[in-house]
């Protein structure tokens, strides 16, 4: 009894007690104004049988957004700013979504520009941040305060370093998606020209 | 002397009736005068479902008040947001907030997920018959790999290329309103603002709801403002204007109203040392104005609000028969007794009665049903106020009880020097320059028949109105397409030839949008229609479908489960399942449903520019069943013709009062009209000079002059000796009790009144220095 009363106090105190030292993690994170680096992307889908494995490069850069370019098993690339969310097959614009006409492109843009970057002070307005830290890694548990948002993106798992290594993303339905990241660097030069200039 | 008695006994028995039949009205039965301007048009012309639409989208906007909260930061926004809400939960009784939450989000698309696959854009339809099955297969996979697929709206198999959710993406743009943590949200570069739709519990047009609410949005306000110094708030409603126009029309009454009043008063104190011919005037203005009321409500079964306005205009002609027995009351021997007097007076009196009366009856010859409403008040008005007149004022004014101050004698004796037209050079000259320069001026006249005209609402009001339109992209409720068959099938079929032209217009930038009934629940053809292109195209053998299955790793059962799992979704949509839906709430305006047998429907159009109406109207050109609908152009129309009925009608009673006086007066019954009528064209002149377009009210202050005018002329004709100060003096008075009552109206903001003031007191001066000018030249009899 007395243990469910605990559980309750903390679950009504909140985000001011958060059990995660969110400022440690900030602290740890190397947050360079360019980052790009290769993904490994592995998604389970509910009714198919086998995972589908994709693999890619993605770039986030601070103050303007992300570019994720799927390159195997066909190109594919999504590019996220401030105003618009757009997604190339090839030379064709598959889907665009503008700002001006769609309010929610500006929150999007930022929820997964934080998660790339790690910004888990961002993102404890949106989710309940739940995890551990140690010496030089950290993972959390991301949990939608929004019933609305948890059954659009369900649960999600971050675990990193000086960067996010690892993102898994599962949902009610059974759906999994899981990426890795890898040889990632940062500064000018991370960007190459190609990528350059797509943003 | 008994006779007198009689008439005046009888005349307050017939007065008492119509005190207590107007109690009866007022307090009983509670009447209310009609304010739809629509009522005033001929009833032949009136569309009942045309009306009931245009009441359909102005009813649900009346009682609606649109708040925007908006700081740089959400969390601002939404702390200033609850602030305000929770004054206005303190009320419930005035308002009702509009709760939004999670629930009705998953009800509101469960509906359209079971229909799914006949739910598809215009777009999506276009691209199904022209692009290959490589196309299908790519959008499959981009969606199946993409880590960020944009929200779930259900497992990746339900809707495998994506069509359900580039619909439901298109049906979210037709409004940027978004729900974000249990609030509406809605944004530009600058702020995000939280949306408070609240709808009033209380008539927006009840004076006494305005001085409840108003108060209540301004604490609710300084609540938001304390929460958030820097929050800005955006407010609009039909209350708002409604109240602004209360608070100006009764500052107009008390500052112009004082004045006037307190003009006649000191006027007739100086004129007959008494209050007493102020009081009685009012008396008989008042029994005509109640009589009126009385007798129209039991011809017409009601009133309308433009009646009473104009009826109130009779006030200027009704003084007149009350004043004019004053003043000859006042001039004559203290000997000769009141009712003795009233029969020199009659014949007179009655001409300028049956003038009035005359005039006014020609409106009740027009088509128009609100003319000839207002004709039949008028003239009831006047026959009040004049048996008011000859029935007690008799018996109410003796000899001895007026006595003549300094200012009647000193104004008086300024007729002597007033110039006399004679037949000589200088009249020709004179009669020249005037035609030339009323000529010149009344050619530059213009006409302006703009609804718009009429009412003109504070800039912030205005400024807040067209940032909450740019905000929330709102269709306007005054232009839109009317479309009508005689089934659902045939109306949603129609809508949709309509939207084909209108994706055109959308296309080239005229409109930005639309809304319709047919974009939720296509026409059954449509929807058989699209059944079979997705079976065709994406479900069939060597399809998209199985493409995907192969590229996949997935079997001949998987493709046979998946294309079961959609097929299961293709069931038809129909309007009902959706009208009984909660996600159909904010569209139900648009369906009127049955009336009469005819379905009709509304198509509202987003981003309409004023410069884009021309040709966005013709979108309805050769559409059976389909109207273009537009209120502002319609209402202005109908003033713009009640303008010229009234023009022509102003005509026919100089010609109908011409005829009637020609019996008593002979040749000199043009000198009774001719002031009116020059002082009428130099007003027109006047006007055009100072380049004002003509509106309706202009011509029916013509009207009302034409009135007040000729009794002047026929006060003057009927005492046609220039050493008889008695009608002169009538008519000072009564012009200036006009210029006092109606030419103040001129310092109106309201335009409407304004143009009606400004004749009236351009009118009346000029009639009033004309008159004299049109005396006999030599004596003589009156036969």
């Amino acid at each position: 009894m007395k243990t469910i009363l605990f559980a309750v106090a903390l679950a009504a105190l909140g985000p001011v007690h958060a059990a995660v030292p969110v400022a440690k993690i900030q602290a740890m994170l190397a947050k360079p104004p360019v980052m790009c680096g290769r993904f490994d992307q592995s998604k389970q889908l509910a009714g198919m049988k086998k995972p589908l494995a994709a693999n890619g490069r993605f770039c986030v850069v601070a103050g303007k957004g992300v570019l994720w370019r799927t390159l195997q098993p066909f190109p594919s690339t999504l590019r996220l700013t401030r105003d618009e969310i757009v997604n190339y097959q090839g030379d064709r614009v598959a889907m665009r979504l503008d700002a001006k006409t769609e309010p929610t492109v500006r929150m999007i843009n930022n929820v997964l520009f934080s998660l790339l970057s790690g910004d888990l002070a961002q993102l404890e307005t949106l989710f309940e941040v739940d995890g551990t830290v140690d010496a030089n890694s950290w993972n959390v548990v991301l949990k939608p305060r929004q019933p609305a948002l948890e059954k659009a993106i369900g649960t999600i798992k971050l675990d990193g370093g000086a960067y996010v290594k690892t993102i898994v993303m599962g949902d009610a339905g059974g759906d999994r998606t899981t990426i890795v990241f890898s040889a990632i660097q940062s500064g000018d030069a991370a960007m190459s020209k190609e990528e350059a200039a797509l943003f | 002397m008994n006779r007198t008695r009689q008439f005046a006994l009888l005349w307050a028995f017939a007065v008492c009736l119509l005190l207590g039949h107007n109690a009866y009205l007022w307090l009983v039965q509670r009447i209310v005068p009609d304010t739809d301007i629509m009522a005033l048009l001929p009833v032949q012309e009136r569309d009942p479902l045309l009306q009931q639409s245009f009441s359909h989208m102005v009813d649900a906007a009346q009682q609606r008040v649109v708040v925007l909260v908006g700081a740089a930061g959400w969390q601002d926004a939404r702390r200033a947001a609850d602030a305000y809400s929770a004054v206005l939960a303190s009320r419930k009784e005035i308002f009702e907030a509009t709760p939004i939450g999670e629930q009705t989000q998953s009800d509101w698309l469960s509906l359209f997920q079971r229909h799914r696959l006949v739910l598809l854009t215009a777009q999506q339809e276009a691209q199904l018959r022209t692009q290959p099955a490589r196309f299908w297969l790519e959008a499959a996979l981009s969606k199946l790999y993409s880590p960020f697929g944009g929200p779930n709206l259900g497992a990746w198999r339900d809707d495998p290329f994506g069509l359900f959710a580039g619909w439901l993406q298109e049906r979210a743009q037709e409004t940027p309103v978004r729900p974000r943590d249990g609030h509406l949200f809605v944004a530009d570069a600058q702020r995000q603002y939280v949306l408070l739709p609240l709808t009033l519990k209380v008539p927006a047009l009840s004076m006494t709801a305005q001085e409840t609410v108003l108060p209540l949005l301004k604490q609710a306000g300084d609540a938001a403002r304390k929460a958030t110094p820097q929050v800005e708030l955006i407010q609009a409603g039909v209350i708002l204007h409604a109240a602004n126009a209360s608070a100006q029309a009764s500052g107009e009454v008390s500052t112009i109203g004082i004045g006037s009043l307190l003009g006649i008063v000191l006027l007739m104190w100086f004129a007959f040392h008494s209050f007493k011919p102020i009081s009685l005037i009012l008396l008989s203005i008042g029994i005509g104005c109640l009589g009126a009321l009385s007798v129209c409500w039991l011809l017409f079964g009601r009133v309308h609000l433009m009646t009473l306005v104009f009826g109130a205009s009779l006030i200027g002609v009704a003084q007149d028969y009350g004043i004019y027995f004053l003043c000859n009351r006042l001039a004559a021997d203290e000997k000769l007794d009141s009712p003795a007097l009233l029969k020199r007076l009659l014949p007179g009196l009655g001409l300028t009665l049956l003038a009035a009366v005359i005039g006014y009856m020609g409106l009740a010859l027009t088509p128009f049903p609100g003319l000839r409403q207002m004709a039949v008040f008028s003239a009831l008005g006047l026959v009040f106020a004049w048996l008011t007149v000859v029935c007690w004022f008799p018996a109410l004014i003796g000899g001895r009880t007026l006595k003549s101050g300094a200012l009647v004698r000193g104004y008086g004796a300024a007729l002597q020097r007033w110039p006399l037209l004679r037949m000589n050079g200088a009249t020709l000259l004179a009669a020249v320059a005037f035609a030339l320069a009323a000529g010149y001026g009344v050619s530059r006249l213009g006409a302006n028949d703009d609804i718009r005209l009429l009412q003109n609402p504070p800039k912030h009001l205005i400024a807040d109105q067209l940032k909450l339109s740019k905000l929330l992209d709102a269709p306007t409720p005054v232009q839109y397409f009317l479309v009508r068959g005689d089934s659902v099938e045939t109306v949603l079929q129609r809508e949709e030839a309509l939207k084909a032209r209108l994706d055109l217009m959308a296309a080239a930038g005229r409109i930005a949008g639309y809304q319709a009934m047919s974009n939720w629940v296509p026409s059954a053809r449509t929807q058989a229609a699209r059944r079979q292109l997705i079976e065709d195209k994406l479900l069939a053998a060597g399809g998209p479908l199985h493409a995907v299955a192969a590229q996949t790793g997935e079997d001949a059962q998987w493709i046979a489960a998946t294309a079961a799992g959609l097929r299961t979704a293709a069931a038809p949509l129909t309007l009902d399942d959706f009208l009984k839906a909660p996600a159909s709430e904010p569209w139900r305006h648009l369906w009127l449903g049955d009336v009469n047998g005819v379905y009709a429907s509304i198509v509202a159009l987003r981003g309409l520019s004023g410069t884009a109406v021309p040709q966005v109207r013709l979108a309805a050109d050769g559409l059976e069943g389909v109207q273009w609908v537009d209120k502002v152009a319609e209402i202005s129309s109908v003033l713009g013709r009640y303008r010229e009925y009234m023009s022509w009608v102003v005509l026919g009673a100089y010609a109908v009062v011409f005829a009637l006086l020609f019996p008593r007066y002979r040749r000199r019954t043009w000198r009774v009209l001719a002031p009116t009528a020059l002082a009428s064209i130099a007003t027109l002149a006047l006007l055009g000079f100072a380049s004002q377009n003509l509106q309706l009210f202009h011509v029916l202050a013509l009207m009302l002059l034409l009135g007040v005018g000729v009794d002047y002329g026929i006060f003057m004709q009927e005492h046609p000796d220039r050493r008889d100060r008695t009608p002169w003096l009538a008519v000072g008075m009564s012009a200036a009790n006009t210029i006092l009552s109606f030419g103040l109206l001129g310092l109106s903001s309201t335009p409407a009144l304004q143009a009606f003031g400004l004749t009236m007191l351009l009118g009346t001066a000029l009639v009033w220095l004309i008159v004299p000018c049109f005396g006999s030249t030599k004596e003589s009899s009156n036969d």
